[in-house]
């Protein structure tokens, strides 16, 4: 079904990944980029709207990650508003966010990630699917992966008035507590996903840690890259979704800067290219440098794999066992293996198991104070770790609570730099000499699925499935080869 | 019988909500306590748990085709078509959620699901609660065709 098209900035937009690689005299190749579509005209979308509004409005940008817009920009208007929310609050709130931690490392790992591991990485696309890891892991198991991210989102949605796009978070608190049922479905549902995370961590020693090829694969040189590291922390250092000061730390797990969320644009500086339409964020002390990795050049990296690097441990005990293991069996730090995202990915989901659990058998949960008076509006800034990496909104807001400027750094922005070397590194791995073969989609698939990109939400396809197209030029930028899937 | 409409698509993201346009509209023609009228800002697995438990699915949705008539309305079976509507790499498709309940043995799965696709050439990246002139003359066809579905 190959069929050449035209490709204009249009076809660009269309809501599809892109990947281009460029080869030199000998075939080898020499750069490689992925084009990831933008969205446009959201801040004049959101210009003159109330600043209430905006938790909702942000929550429709994504049909995937709605929780974290929702918080992030909840935030934003409590620092807009010069409002602390009482401590219960920033409890329910933090207790939804796990819940949101739950569903969605459990859908990444099982649906999206897991299939190359669990079914493997040469094995025929079609199989590589949920229902292949069913067909390997077994129909129980299947259960219970459905019926665990189906608690995730049911914690989520009593918590947040509706499953998909809350509605709770306003300025200064929560508009809904928890009541004594309630509490305790959460708590029964809860104490399941821990034993669920649990079992998940034992699957992937199993399957992957205990298989020589599988562990080569993740400590390979294209699967290798050597950024900083970025994640929110608490006060001793350890990963924390909700809350906390932003934490760098370099090539070998030293602490490099650490600042305050509402410091972030003295941090954090992007860098445009004229063939991407998303923009490429560095750290302004190190500067950039181009598509390289090491100590010169301040690409970073988040989500799973750079929140474990950029702190010193996990808040819960269950979970910083692992951390600790993660390090141990990995060569120590920082890991800078691109793969190793997915065994991060499931050590957080331990995490938020147990975290939940801290927070709902907290007596304050329960308790009505869930809101304090705002003040007069400003301009204010909220930073919450989604499942893929540190999302950041700010707002400005008029005298009269309207917004004026709006600014949002999503967590695949912050990733963007070191996706395309993840996938410039995968394809310098695999072609050689000009030989393309049809294993190269997947490695290179690979490469960015570890980073669970989110790419523009909610364009529609049918037929749909993850629109790809990788385009191969020769020494002359003339089109050598081109591999589609899905378009 | 038990049947739900869901509208899906983002409102706002312009024609992609034109499916939450044509849901808000039916309801006003529709008084049936066995007819859930529903917006899904969503795919995949969650859209999934939004149809399960009822006998028969309509969804409307924005359906993309290089080669459409744009601001058509189509009727498919789900048959007709391999995977709907996850393009984003953080989702399964909804075929793929549902082969997956079934054999899970899931037993709330509809037994028909239709789509009622407003056909779109091109969709817009811009942010919006407009749909274009083309779009929006869709919208009656639409509620009408799903009207006569629901009078199978």
């Amino acid at each position: 079904m190959m069929k050449t098209i035209t490709i204009d900035p249009i076809t660009r937009l269309e809501g599809h990944g892109k990947i281009s690689i460029f080869l030199d005299a000998q075939g080898d190749v020499v750069n490689a980029y992925l084009q990831i579509p933008e969205l446009r005209g959201f801040e004049r979308f959101c210009q003159g709207r109330r600043a209430e509004d905006m938790p909702q409005i942000t929550s429709r940008i994504c049909g995937v990650c709605p929780v974290a817009h929702h918080f992030a920009s909840t935030k934003a208007l409590d620092n807009a508003f010069n409002v602390d929310p009482p401590s219960a609050a920033k409890k329910l709130r933090e207790l939804m966010y796990c819940g949101y931690i739950i569903y969605d490392h459990i859908l990444h790992f099982y649906y999206l990630g897991g299939p190359d591991f669990v079914v493997g990485p040469d094995a025929p696309p079609a199989k590589r699917n949920i229902l292949g890891v069913i067909e390997k892991a077994g129909l129980e198991i299947g259960k219970e992966v459905i019926k665990h991210r189906a608690y995730g989102q049911k914690i989520t949605g009593i918590l947040g008035g509706k499953a998909t796009h809350p509605v709770c978070g306003l300025p200064g608190g929560v508009s809904k507590g928890l009541n004594k049922d309630e509490v305790k479905d959460i708590e029964t549902m809860t104490k399941s996903c821990i034993e669920f995370a649990k079992f998940s961590l034992k699957l992937f020693d199993d399957i992957v840690l205990e298989n020589k090829d599988y562990v080569d694969l993740i400590l390979s040189d294209p699967y290798t890259l050597k950024t900083y590291n970025m994640g929110l922390v608490d006060k001793n250092n350890k990963v924390n979704f909700y809350d906390g000061k932003i934490r760098v730390t370099d090539q070998k797990g030293k602490e490099h800067i650490k600042f305050n969320p509402q410091e972030y644009y003295k941090k954090i500086a992007e860098h445009v290219e004229e063939w991407s339409y998303i923009k490429f964020t560095y750290l302004k002390d190190i500067g950039w440098n181009g598509f390289n990795d090491g100590k010169d050049s301040g690409i970073y990296r988040v989500g799973p794999l750079g929140r474990l690097n950029a702190a010193e441990g996990m808040a819960t005990p269950l979970a910083d066992k692992e951390y600790k293991r993660f390090f141990e069996t990995l060569g120590g730090k920082a890991v800078n293996s691109t793969l190793a995202f997915h065994w991060a990915r499931l050590i957080e989901l331990l995490y938020s198991t147990e975290r939940a659990m801290e927070l709902i058998k907290d007596p304050e949960i329960i308790s009505t104070k869930i809101r304090n008076p705002v003040g007069e509006p400003g301009e204010g800034i909220g930073v919450v770790e989604a499942a893929r990496g540190t999302l950041i909104h700010h707002y400005k807001l008029d005298k009269n609570g309207l917004v004026d400027k709006v600014n949002l750094i999503v967590a695949t922005t912050n990733n963007a730099g070191a996706i395309n070397m993840s996938v410039r590194d995968a394809a310098k791995g695999i072609i050689k000499k000009g030989k393309v073969n049809d294993g190269l989609l997947n490695m290179v698939e690979m490469a960015f699925r570890a980073y669970d990109p989110c790419f523009a939400c909610a364009t529609h396809t049918l037929p749909g499935g993850m629109p790809l197209e990788i385009d191969i030029y020769d020494k002359n930028k003339k089109s050598y080869k081109r591999i589609r899937q899905n378009l | 019988m038990k049947t739900v409409v869901l509208g899906v698509g983002n409102p706002i993201l312009c024609d992609d909500g034109v499916g939450i346009h044509v849901a808000k509209q039916l309801k006003q023609y529709i008084n049936d306590p066995d007819v859930i009228i529903d917006e899904a800002l969503t795919g995949g697995m969650n859209l999934l748990d939004q149809l399960l438990g009822y006998d028969k699915a309509i969804l409307i949705d924005a359906v993309r085709a290089k080669n459409a008539n744009h601001g058509e309305v189509k009727r498919f079976s789900l048959n007709d078509i391999s995977s709907v509507h996850s393009c984003n790499p953080h989702d399964v498709s909804l075929v793929e959620a549902l082969k997956m309940a079934e054999k899970l043995g899931e037993n709330r799965i509809p037994r028909e699901i239709i789509i009622i696709g407003i056909l779109l050439k091109e969709m817009s990246c811009e942010f919006g609660e407009q749909l274009s002139s083309k779009i929006a003359a869709a919208v009656p066809k639409a509620v009408d065709m799903t009207l006569s579905e629901l009078e199978k």
